[in-house]
């Protein structure tokens, strides 16, 4: 009996603190919302490295491309 | 420092501060405009529109499509992880991806200021649609991208398209996945996060185009120069929609590409029903390329198939108009309404369009059956004309939320309005023909004055008493009917007033010079004040 009210307790801590832990995650979430801080973020953190990113890329050169490319050439590559 | 003002604290009012907790504040006290961070759109804090609303958009919109934006991944890669390796490589390639992809939540914020109840719901639902529509395609482009280690198979069996090609012209071909090369990369990136779309129309002009045609095309071009499209396809098929301006989009497409391209042209005046035979023919060439190129043949059932769903969403759509014309209660904000429909009409059926268009009819003909007024604070009910600026969309929802301006349609949904026949192969041609004539632009702003004019009986029909006429400044087919449409407006005795922009471009006519100008109409013309005086004058200059 005592061994079953053990896990019984056991098992409801457990419970207890998964509930709490998503009801942390809940408000915590909420207030991100609420802030918007999830915009905040992504203005002036996760774009601005992105530009920078995008901007340092490596692209080819459009005008090296030759106009008179020969589409059958380019399906044999493939 | 500020001083602590307790005369202040004593003038609180509990009773009203509870209530406007409770319910959020009514429409003339909110405030919004004070929730600005300057120059940059953010919010000091998002707006509070109640208890039950505010957790709605938190639980029902901002979690709910935060967390769809991972599942739909998984969802359109077939359950397989490879696609969210696959989708984090795209978003880490290309500039309209990885810049604006996130931002889609603040693209929601700023078109739902201020909506509350039954239109908070069905809005956000038709938003809901549209981006779960991005998702496929994206997921599809970059799980067919072959430079980032995409599956060779499914990029032979896929055909790339401009985005004014109406995606209906390859339902019948299974397994075949068509994708627009510009709705994602152009169309989209210009509502969600504006700042991209800059470099595309930079890249064209340091080519040596000049600045002044049309802008979109200049974008789409650009993309390509840019070297900024994925490798997803071995084919495609590009028109002359909605002007002829996308021809030179083509010819640097084809350049840049170097794939077997076949160009679908559409006749500028298409009236005449000889031009529809021939319009029909150049849809069935289409047809027959794209059996050659990914080796699938056609299957007309399945086509016939897939017209009778879109023939549906046609029958929902005008049982929508219907609503918004002759009620009170069409539960859908003018932002909402366009781009859902000219999203939908262009790219073509997906199941995604009928999921979200049952749960908005659910909640319409509670509006509708309950009688609830949707807009209370209407003042005007209006109609937007012409092409309608990509960067500003959300306008409606700023001048419902300060002028009482109630955008009850735009001309580009307008397009496209019709079921297409599938009783014989020849009338489902015609009507598929017809269709792709009637493409948004292409119908009403280029397609001869007889359209162009069929402003005065869709104002009739849908009860406006005003226009937004929007005026494309580099649109050459627009620009030159200015002065017939201001000798009707006075005649007819019309409120109008004239929006200048320049599609996707912010840098030639601001946001801010937007709103001042219906700021000075409704000032001095209709002699009304604001009902949210904080939204007159605010600086979202460097905004998405
Ligand atoms: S805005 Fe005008 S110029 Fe540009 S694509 Fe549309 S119709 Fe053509």
């Amino acid at each position: 009996m005592k061994k079953k009210e053990k896990k019984q307790n056991k098992a409801l801590k457990v419970l207890g603190k998964t509930v709490g832990a998503l009801a942390v995650a809940y408000a915590g979430l909420f207030t991100v919302f609420y802030l918007d801080l999830d915009g905040k973020l992504l203005y002036y953190v996760v774009e601005p490295f992105m530009q920078k990113r995008f901007d340092n890329m490596e692209r080819r050169d459009p005008m090296s491309m030759p106009y008179d490319q020969i589409d059958s050439e380019y399906m044999k590559r493939k | 420092m500020k001083r602590f003002d307790l005369k202040k604290l004593k003038d609180l009012d509990a009773k009203k501060l509870a209530k406007d907790f409770w319910y959020g504040k009514p429409h003339g006290e909110r405030r919004l405009g004070d929730l600005y961070i300057p120059k940059t759109g953010l919010y000091k804090h998002r707006e509070w529109r109640g208890v039950k609303d505010t957790m709605y958009y938190f639980n029902n919109i901002w979690l709910y499509n935060y967390g769809h934006m991972v599942t739909d991944i998984l969802k359109y890669s077939g359950g397989n992880p490879k696609g969210l390796v696959q989708f984090v490589k795209g978003t880490m390639r290309y500039r309209w991806m990885g810049q604006t992809y996130l931002t889609v939540m603040h693209w929601f914020d700023r078109c739902l200021e201020g909506m509350r109840d039954e239109t908070l719901r069905a809005t956000a639902w038709h938003f809901r649609g549209i981006v779960s529509a991005c998702l496929y395609q994206i997921v599809e482009m970059f799980n067919r991208d072959i430079t980032l280690g995409g599956d060779p198979e499914k990029w032979r069996k896929t055909i790339a398209h401009d985005e004014t090609v109406w995606g209906g012209v390859f339902y019948g071909f299974p397994d075949v996945a068509h994708i627009p090369l510009q709705m994602i990369p152009y169309f989209v990136t210009c509502h969600c996060n504006n700042h991209t779309v800059l470099n595309y129309i930079d890249a064209a002009q340091a080519l040596g185009l000049p600045g002044d045609p049309c802008p979109m095309c200049q974008a789409e071009a650009g993309i390509f120069l840019q070297d900024d499209v994925p490798d997803f396809f071995p084919a495609l098929v590009t028109t002359n929609e909605a002007c002829d301006g996308s021809v030179a989009t083509s010819v640097i497409q084809d350049w840049m590409i170097n794939k077997p391209l076949f160009a679908m042209p559409q006749p500028m005046q298409f009236d005449d029903d000889s031009v529809l035979e021939n319009c029909a023919k150049e849809i069935e060439g289409a047809i027959k390329f794209t059996e050659e190129m990914t080796g699938v043949k056609f299957d007309w059932e399945l086509l016939k198939k897939k017209l009778q769903d879109q023939n549906e969403l046609q029958r929902n759509e005008w049982e929508k108009w219907d609503v918004a014309a002759n009620t009170n209660s069409y539960p859908i904000n003018g932002v909402g309404q366009a781009l859902y429909r000219i999203f939908y009409s262009q790219y073509g059926d997906m199941d995604c369009w009928h999921e979200t268009d049952a749960k908005v009819k659910k909640i319409m003909d509670k509006c509708v059956e309950q009688k609830i007024n949707t807009f209370p604070m209407t003042r005007h009910r209006v109609i937007a004309w012409s092409c309608a600026p990509l960067y500003y969309s959300a306008w409606c929802t700023w001048a419902y939320n300060c002028w009482g301006l109630n955008t009850i349609i735009n001309m580009d949904s307008l397009m496209f309005d019709m079921e297409i026949r599938t009783d014989s192969y020849e009338n489902c041609l015609l009507d598929m023909a017809k269709y792709h004539e009637w493409a948004p632009m292409r119908r009403m702003a280029v397609g001869g004055l007889q359209h162009i004019f069929e402003l005065w009986e869709n104002m009739e029909k849908f009860n406006c008493d005003m226009v937004m006429m929007y005026d494309q400044i580099k649109c050459k087919g627009m620009q030159g009917v200015v002065g017939l449409f201001e000798d009707e407006f006075r005649a007819r005795n019309i409120h109008a007033i004239w929006m200048p922009h320049a599609l996707p471009d912010k840098r030639d006519v601001s946001r801010a010079e937007i709103r001042k100008i219906i700021n000075d109409y409704m000032f001095t013309v209709m002699g009304e004040e604001p009902l949210d005086p904080s939204l007159l004058e605010f600086d979202d200059s460097n905004s998405w």
